[in-house]
């Protein structure tokens, strides 16, 4: 019985069939959606309640003198805050949503990886509300990654961090292209990003913005000109062809709790 | 029954708590092994029927819940369970010291198993020093994961009242 279990186990593990694999996938995505989209604003919630808790300690600390009225003013005035920065950034969000001149698809962020392998994301739509594979996800900060696996309920997003990520890239003051691809995170789990194949004689900067150059896809559903980040270090290699640049995507960096899905990009894919 | 339905509702809330959970770059990017360590404290416990029964809750939630291939958990997560299941009368499972090897162990052959699989299938690049930094940080998280893991499914299980049994029954 052992040997038949794990043979059955073996051939699912080993045996690659795309589409069963996304079909067994969005039953069990499709299942566990309510329940992440709880777990994720419980655990929000519990992250602003400790916040909170935080402020009060430092005031209690640094004021013994204050009267609990106080202590009860300064929660009062902690949650304000927090409901004044969720405003700002919806605001921001939806300024963006208007202005932007791609159709996008705002989502809501709802997981992130089980495992720690992948540097991705889950966002609260999929299929039924027609996000496709393969679409930019984008923030007012920046690029965020792209869409990997979309089952009806839920898309999983690979952030640009990750090394499978790669998208093709252009420094914004020059027609200079190159690839970005991810590199995983420092030890400070900062997201870095590489920029190679760039033409090693032309003069990169520190400080340079990359930008997206739409060639990423051939149906034109990746927009260009989203920014990526800011080359960090250069790195010159006088015995090769390519010269590379350091990035960091900051938009990924403490991750939105709102992005959006370019469903379908204005000017891209030339 | 009960019993059953407070494991599956375990193994389900231990994927949220699992997905929730913030990764930690000094262990290489790792989650604690919740899911892992509940497999684990099943079947060194139950029978074999709710041995499976754990195991493949697990690993779909593990799996599906994940990008990449089903592979992983679904491959590694039986073998745990055999295993245990197998020495399960042989060990003193609620031992401290023995759930911080266990969990030890079961930290660093999860991730073993996914670097071998993601490895030879491509779906991930091989670098040695993040391999170490993974296998070292799975360990130390695996150590700390059973013990609090079983100790708080003991306690949970404590709390659910006994059905009252009679002398001839």
């Amino acid at each position: 019985m052992y040997a038949a279990a794990i043979g059955l186990v073996l051939i699912v593990v080993f045996v690659p069939l795309p589409s069963l694999t996304l079909k067994g996938k969005g039953a069990v995505r499709g299942a566990m959606a309510p329940a992440e989209r709880g777990a994720s604003s419980l655990w929000q919630r519990a992250s602003e309640t400790m916040a909170a808790i935080r402020g009060i300690g430092g005031a209690v600390d640094k004021n013994r003198e204050l009267s609990h009225e106080l202590v009860r003013v300064q929660a009062e005035l902690n949650r304000l805050r927090d409901v004044e920065s969720d405003n700002l950034r919806l605001q921001r969000a939806l300024d963006f949503h208007q202005t932007n001149p791609h159709e996008l698809i705002p989502c809501d962020v709802v997981s992130r990886s089980i495992s720690g392998w992948w540097n991705t994301v889950r966002i609260g739509k999929g299929s039924r509300e027609g996000v496709r594979k393969n679409r930019a996800v984008i923030s007012p900060d920046g690029l965020i990654g792209r869409t990997t696996e979309v089952t009806p309920l839920t898309s999983e997003v690979l952030l640009v961090s990750d090394p499978a990520c790669r998208i093709s890239a252009k420094l914004a003051r020059a027609s200079v292209f190159g690839l970005v691809r991810g590199t995983g995170s420092t030890l400070t789990g900062e997201p870095k990003a590489r920029m190679e194949f760039i033409n090693k004689d032309i003069e990169i900067n520190v400080g340079d913005e990359v930008v997206t150059s739409g060639l990423s896809s051939a149906a034109g559903e990746f927009p260009k000109g989203v920014h990526i980040g800011y080359v960090e270090k250069v790195y010159r290699d006088n015995s090769g062809l390519f010269q590379y640049a350091e990035i960091i995507p900051r938009a990924t960096v403490g991750l939105l709790d709102y992005v959006f899905v370019v469903a379908e990009a204005v000017g891209g894919g030339q | 029954m009960r019993h059953r339905l407070l494991m599956l509702t375990m193994i389900l809330f231990g994927a949220l708590l699992q997905m929730v959970l913030p990764t930690w770059p000094l262990f290489g990017g790792m989650k604690p092994p919740i899911l892992a360590a509940l497999v684990l404290h099943y079947s060194l416990r139950r029978d074999n029927r709710e041995m499976w029964l754990a195991v493949f809750t697990a690993a779909l939630m593990q799996d599906g819940l994940e990008l990449g291939s089903f592979g992983p958990a679904l491959l590694a997560f039986p073998i745990i369970g055999i295993l245990a299941n197998r020495i399960r009368t042989e060990v003193f499972a609620d031992g401290l010291v023995s759930q911080v090897i266990f969990g030890a162990v079961i930290g660093l052959f999860f991730t073993f198993i996914t670097l071998l699989i993601f490895t030879a299938s491509g779906q991930r690049p091989f670098s040695f020093g993040l391999t170490l930094l993974r296998l070292l940080g799975s360990f130390i998280l695996g150590m700390v994961t059973l013990p609090l893991v079983s100790h708080s499914i003991i306690r949970l299980e404590g709390l659910i009242p006994k059905r009252r049994t009679y002398g001839w029954q």
